[in-house]
């Protein structure tokens, strides 16, 4: 790194090209976005898994809120990672890949919405929100094969969506984020100090700190960017009055989704359900998650694990049906017709530790859906979840023929 | 290949061993075709100098035919290779433990295994590794390290009391530990927070502009607020009485309406009155609470915490006198577990304490409140209620509980203007002009070794730079962040630490997981921790002086995994004292004070194991159902004398650790005690066997359950080394509680109504906790399990895998088969010290594996 990347922010800053202020919908041909929800445990397999196949299968138990989307789904029955079974597995959701084994992989374990928010780069404002709220679940990894940061509070993501800063605000932050780009100047040329002196062996590691250096500069620079433009305004203010259940928390986070989706503020979505949220508050549980996944097959703690994940679903619901009602701008369709959604989990089925499986549907991205569908090859192997990751990617417009243990793509047409 | 040629001079077994890759058809075709022909034919022949035993009491399992266990005897070679370094060593590990050959197949005369053992021995001492010792791999220091280092570095009692740590990421453990290399990822968010956490803490060390005003916050109690902590925001906000405040509930702080938070980061005096009311006024039965227990009171400054025990009824003054940041909260808790035992924990199902009180102990006043109750319910509801519920009951509470009489918070003071602590960091008169001479002390402190002048360069440059837009602070301070967030610090293991540098930062960062202080780095220098008892003196005197506290309290918390001592944690309706009195915490709590007795005695590590005692309070006597305890929670060392418990394999913290919420798992048992204490890592089932979901209705029994296990031959072979790991501790309940029958979770209280199907009773079933090991000896239950785990080799697997852990803690990486000869020679060193802790910590630092030269 030589003195000349002193001057970053302003060349990088310069380099950007960016739209002129978040308009309502880029009426881009090329926009897609993706929305993808998960939980840590799977679901109750016997609830979630319709018992028909094909278009005009029934729809289940935990699915119901989802039932006037019928039309519009693709359940996938028998895809998996092919984990062994048990806890930890889960973190390998949207990449088919576990930290453990990252090395082996040249983007390690980094997940889809990543991969689709690198693609987006700085053409909107973040490339990515990723939400969960408390502990949230590790399901968005970067290329780094480092577990990306959530925003863990519906406030906290206000304040980050829409949340306009005072002149004097800006410029502070401006001078602030001038001053980290010093601070980084300075370590850049302290790195390469030690490099000069390191070996080989040391290098894999160092590396990752000098990939780091070189982001953070790359993100201060399209942050101080977009600090000079105003932010879409946004009331959300009928759930974060009362008693901020988790129903108003997750009503809060997907109606900011919709409009962040809506004003192009984003395009890329993580929203997870992890497992120390106060499911209490859903109607008929009274227990934890986690326990309730080691119900014994005892029918009242079942129940209870149903009215969760039937929760979840409900939420997911009540955002797909705004973002249907929103048409997209210059375009045919609604904007959930250009969303690719993705629900799912790492886990097939806590109860079970089972890794087999996996809960899965999409909904949206204007696919031809194909309702209940068994995706398990004839002599009965399940077929690889990357392969389906594989068709959502090419549809988000990326080009390109494998993700990690992907060994083809799933069926799903469009257009 | 040149393996298959020595190993046989027979030409088709060659053949054969070429063929691993090809179809598993074409492979399984191949020896249905030839092998049985081979086995008579061309008989095992291995290399010349291999004793005969291998040949008549391995090679009929283990053979191209029947590899069982997935092992062949011809993988061995004709030596150690780098390649099959691992089954070399598992054949020394069964056959010194006489697993191999197991004795219902083959029995092998002592002389025989004696002289298998030396020759296998001797081949791996033979082996001389490819791999040269080198330095562990760089790897960033963790969070708790990054804490405490940052601290040392800017001469600080810690970092502030603001939480300027509170975003970063947190770290992920490899099974359990915080410092392994390859899980300590890095990335431009981990980056981001360094940076703005380092500038948090150095806002709150170094101060410009004027020096603010002390001023003086008397806190009344009506003044004195109760943290709310529900939803209903509506309800108004409690403050204290005239005179005084009570803290009643354990789960609320008390917070001070007027003064919340530091607005100047300075010194401040903190003043409190109070005294401890109505100790032991209910019964423990339905508090919880001990009454031999003394009355506490807890305060709060940001993450900083001080606690001091309060006298029954006598007011005291209570003062601190502390450099607190600004933005620091300050509350006031009662730190007790108890209070929780009634309705679902929440503090105000526990008045009806007041009521039962009441009514035996002073019944006219009950029958007053009962009767006043009795017609307030029948005028606005036209029933009447259950007198003792508990909103009768509030203004009658007499639980143990601090009482404040008034606070007051005096400051900021400073000692000076600019502040000691800033003067020993930046010097009187501070200025870039001399950037480099006050940021060198800071730099080589942080970055742990001498600095030539062009490393700082970067630096000064930065801070000359900043100058004229920042001021003089400013701009330093600048400098220091930058030395904070420099790959210098963040990294450890560098390359570029000469080998004294070195090994003080590894000393140091083992032991107290921080940077190395300047003493520390002279005695290595003077040669003062140059050999193995320089070490083990060094080591004595660290661990009775408390500074290697941060090591006996984080190596024993890694190598044990007790981080996810509640990951499964018992069911809470079914085991609700273990949730109620947050037993996990004590259980968590023996342990560390077992493993610190056994150092600071540095008793035999083996102790850990073999002790026949622990340190236990009432909280765990009472799921340990000790009767002879004192009702405290103080941990007192207690002999158990009935052979179940003592050392680690007794301990709820692993019983707890190792169990499903509603059943335990001896499978998960056994796993547990051959990976921590055996050091053997039993290969995972494969990935196509479909395990059932337990199903706690049926009336059967584990060994049931598990019966594929033995019949299966698939399972067998290596559930039969597993699994009699575990089935001693059956007797133990999830909780690690004795039982004698398992109990049908499903009869259990669960203190609310249960479904019709759930209440149908079934019968206790009987437990057998029994099993047999591989060699042939077998045991009856826990007591006799315990009598045979510390055979020999077992001692020696131990020792080893003891030995492993600490180096997986100081390397951030496990040791690989490679080490297996220097490992040895530690565990000869523990060895000869009769295993006690400290020489045998003193044999792994002094070991080219932890030294990395």
């Amino acid at each position: 790194m030589t003195s000349s990347r002193r001057k970053f922010l302003t060349g990088v800053g310069g380099a950007l090209a960016l739209p002129s202020l978040e308009a309502f919908g880029s009426g881009n041909p090329a926009t897609t976005r993706c929305l993808i929800v998960g939980n840590p445990f799977g679901m109750h397999p016997e609830h979630f898994f319709p018992k028909d196949f094909g278009s005009d299968f029934t729809i289940s138990r935990t699915l119901k809120s989802l039932d006037w989307l019928k039309d519009r789904l693709t359940i996938l029955s028998h895809t998996d990672h092919n984990m062994v079974s048990g806890h930890g597995r889960e973190v390998s959701f949207l990449s088919g890949v576990l930290p453990a084994n990252a090395q082996a992989f040249p983007e390690k374990n980094m997940s889809i919405d990543q991969a689709m928010a690198r693609h987006v780069g700085a053409q909107v404002r973040y490339p990515s929100i990723n939400i969960g709220m408390g502990s949230g679940v590790r399901m968005s990894w970067t290329a780094n094969g480092v577990e990306n940061a959530l925003i863990t509070d519906p406030q906290q993501l206000f304040d980050h969506l829409f949340l306009n800063l005072s002149n004097e605000e800006k410029k502070v932050r401006r001078e602030m984020i001038d001053r980290n780009g010093s601070i980084l100047d300075t370590v850049g040329a302290q790195f390469s100090q030690l490099q000069k002196s390191g070996s080989k062996q040391d290098s894999e590691r160092l590396d990752q700190f000098a990939t780091s250096v070189r982001e953070l500069e790359q993100t201060l620079g399209s942050r101080r960017e977009w600090i000079g433009k105003d932010k879409p305004t946004f009331d959300i203010s009928e759930h974060m009055n009362g008693g901020r259940t988790i129903h108003d928390n997750y009503n809060a986070i997907f109606d900011m989704v919709a409009y962040a989706f809506e004003t192009d503020l984003t395009r890329v979505a993580t929203v997870a359900f992890p497992t120390n949220l106060k499911y209490t508050e859903v109607e008929g549980v009274t227990r934890s998650y986690h326990g309730c996944t080691h119900n014994g097959k005892m029918e009242d703690v079942t129940n209870e694990l149903v009215a969760i994940e039937s929760f979840q679903i409900a939420q997911l619901s009540r955002c797909l049906k705004r973002l249907d009602a929103i048409q997209e701008p210059g375009r045919d369709g609604s904007m959930l017709d250009h969303t690719i959604v993705l629900f799912g989990s790492g886990m097939g089925y806590g109860g079970t530790h089972s890794n087999r499986n996996l809960p899965i549907f999409v909904a949206g991205g204007g696919f031809k859906h194909l309702g209940h569908v068994d995706t398990a090859s004839p002599n009965g192997d399940n077929m690889p979840l990357c392969n389906l990751f594989l068709t959502l990617m090419q549809r988000f417009g990326i080009e390109r023929e494998e993700f990690n243990t992907s060994t083809g793509t799933f069926d799903l047409q469009y257009g | 290949m040149d393996r298959p040629a020595k190993c046989s001079g027979d030409l088709q077994i060659a053949v054969l061993t070429e063929m691993h890759s090809p179809s598993a058809i074409w492979r399984s075709l191949l020896r249905r075709t030839f092998v049985i022909f081979l086995l008579f034919a061309a008989p095992f022949s291995q290399a010349e100098d291999f004793p005969l035993s291998f040949k008549t009491h391995c090679f009929d399992c283990h053979n191209d035919e029947k590899a069982k266990g997935k092992f062949n005897l011809k993988d061995l070679g004709t030596g150690p290779t780098e390649a099959n370094l691992d089954r070399w060593l598992d054949v020394l590990d069964l056959v010194k433990a006489e697993e191999m050959p197991p004795e219902d197949e083959s029995e092998l005369e002592a002389d025989a295994r004696r002289e298998m053992i030396a020759f296998v021995e001797s081949k791996l001492k033979a082996h001389k590794s490819s791999k040269q010792i080198t330095r562990s791999k760089v790897r960033r220091m963790n969070n708790r390290e990054f804490e405490n280092s940052v601290r040392d570095a800017l001469l600080l009692e810690d970092i502030g009391t603001h939480f300027p740590t509170a975003d970063l990421i947190g770290d992920s453990l490899h099974h359990g530990f915080d410092t392994h290399g390859e899980t300590l990822g890095f990335s431009r968010f981990h980056l981001e927070q360094y940076i703005n956490a380092v500038r948090q803490i150095v806002d709150a060390t170094i101060l410009s502009g004027e020096r603010p005003e002390p001023k003086t916050h008397k806190i009344s109690p009506d003044r004195i607020m109760r943290e709310e902590t529900g939803q209903n925001t509506s309800r108004p906000i409690r403050y204290g009485k005239d005179g005084y405040y009570d803290i009643a509930d354990p789960n609320r702080a008390a917070l001070f309406a007027d003064f919340p938070s530091t607005k100047e980061t300075g010194r401040y005096r903190i003043t409190i009155e109070a005294t401890g009311k109505d100790r032991m006024e209910y019964q423990t039965k339905h508090t919880g609470y001990y009454n031999d227990d003394p009355i506490q009171l807890a305060v709060h400054m940001g993450d900083r915490v001080k606690t001091f025990t309060l006298p029954d009824e006598e007011k005291i003054e209570i003062q601190l006198d502390e450099w607190l940041a600004a933005g620091t909260y300050l509350e006031l808790r009662h730190p007790t577990d108890a209070f929780r035992m009634r309705g679902n924990g929440n503090f105000k199902f526990q008045n009806t304490i007041a009521a039962l009180h009441h009514k035996e102990f002073h019944p006219a006043i009950y029958n007053q409140v009962v009767e006043k109750s009795r017609i307030a319910d029948l005028k606005k509801r036209g029933k009447e209620r259950n007198p003792d519920t508990w909103h009768n009951w509030t203004e009658y509470w007499e639980g143990a509980r601090p009482r404040i009489f008034g606070v007051t918070v005096e400051g900021p003071f400073y000692d000076s203007w600019p502040p000691e602590r800033q003067i020993a960091l930046l010097g009187e008169n501070p200025s870039v002009e001399k950037a480099r001479e006050i940021l060198r002390p800071i730099a080589e402190r942080a970055w742990r070794k001498s600095i030539e002048s062009s490393e700082l360069d970067p630096v000064i440059e930065l801070v000359e730079r900043k100058v004229d837009s920042l001021g003089e602070i400013e701009a330093l301070k600048e400098g220091i962040v930058s030395i904070l967030v420099s790959p210098s610090f963040l990294m450890l293991n560098r390359e570029q630490l000469n080998a004294v540098d070195h090994f003080a930062e590894k000393f140091s960062y083992f032991l107290q997981g921080t940077l190395p202080s300047s003493q520390l780095r002279q005695s290595i220098q003077d040669g003062d921790m140059a050999d193995f008892e320089a070490l083990s003196n060094q080591l004595k005197k660290q661990i009775n002086s408390q500074q290697a506290d941060e090591f006996l309290r984080e190596f024993p918390f890694a190598w044990l995994e007790l981080n996810d001592i509640n990951f499964m944690s018992p069911d809470p309706q079914r085991y609700t004292f273990y949730h109620k009195k947050e037993v996990s915490e004590d259980m968590v709590d023996e342990v560390l004070h077992f493993f610190r007795h056994i150092a600071e005695n540095n008793l035999p590590v083996t102790e850990l194991l073999s002790a026949n005692y622990s340190f236990v309070n009432a909280d765990l006597a009472g799921i340990y159902g000790l009767e002879d305890v004192p009702a405290d929670s103080q941990f007192r060392k207690y002999t158990f004398t009935d052979g179940r418990r003592g050392g680690l394999l007794g301990m709820g913290a692993f019983l707890t650790a190792t169990a499903d919420s509603l059943a335990t798992s001896p499978i998960h048992r056994a796993v547990y005690v051959m990976e921590n204490f055996m050091g053997i890592h039993p290969t995972p089932p494969p990935p196509d066997v479909e395990i059932s979901e337990p199903d706690v209705r049926q009336a059967k029994t584990i060994k049931e359950i598990l019966a594929a296990h033995t019949s299966d031959e698939t399972c067998a072979s290596c559930h039969k080394s597993i699994d009699p790991w575990g089935y001693a501790f059956e007797n133990f309940d999830p909780t690690g509680a004795w039982r004698d029958v398992y109990v049908n979770p499903l009869s259990m209280d669960t203190g609310e109504g249960t479904s019709k199907r759930a209440q149908r009773k079934m019968e206790d079933i009987p437990i057998d906790a029994s099993a047999s090991f591989r060699n042939g000896k077998a045991y009856n239950d826990i007591t006799e399990f315990r009598d045979q785990i510390l055979t020999d080799a077992n001692r020696d697997r131990f020792v080893r895998c003891f030995i492993s852990k600490l180096l997986t803690y100081a390397n951030g990486e496990e040791p690989g088969d490679s080490d297996y000869a220097e490992i040895d020679q530690i565990l000869q060193k523990s060895a000869e010290h009769d295993y006690r802790m400290i020489e045998t910590i003193a044999a792994v630092v002094d070991s080219p594996l932890f030294r990395g030269e």
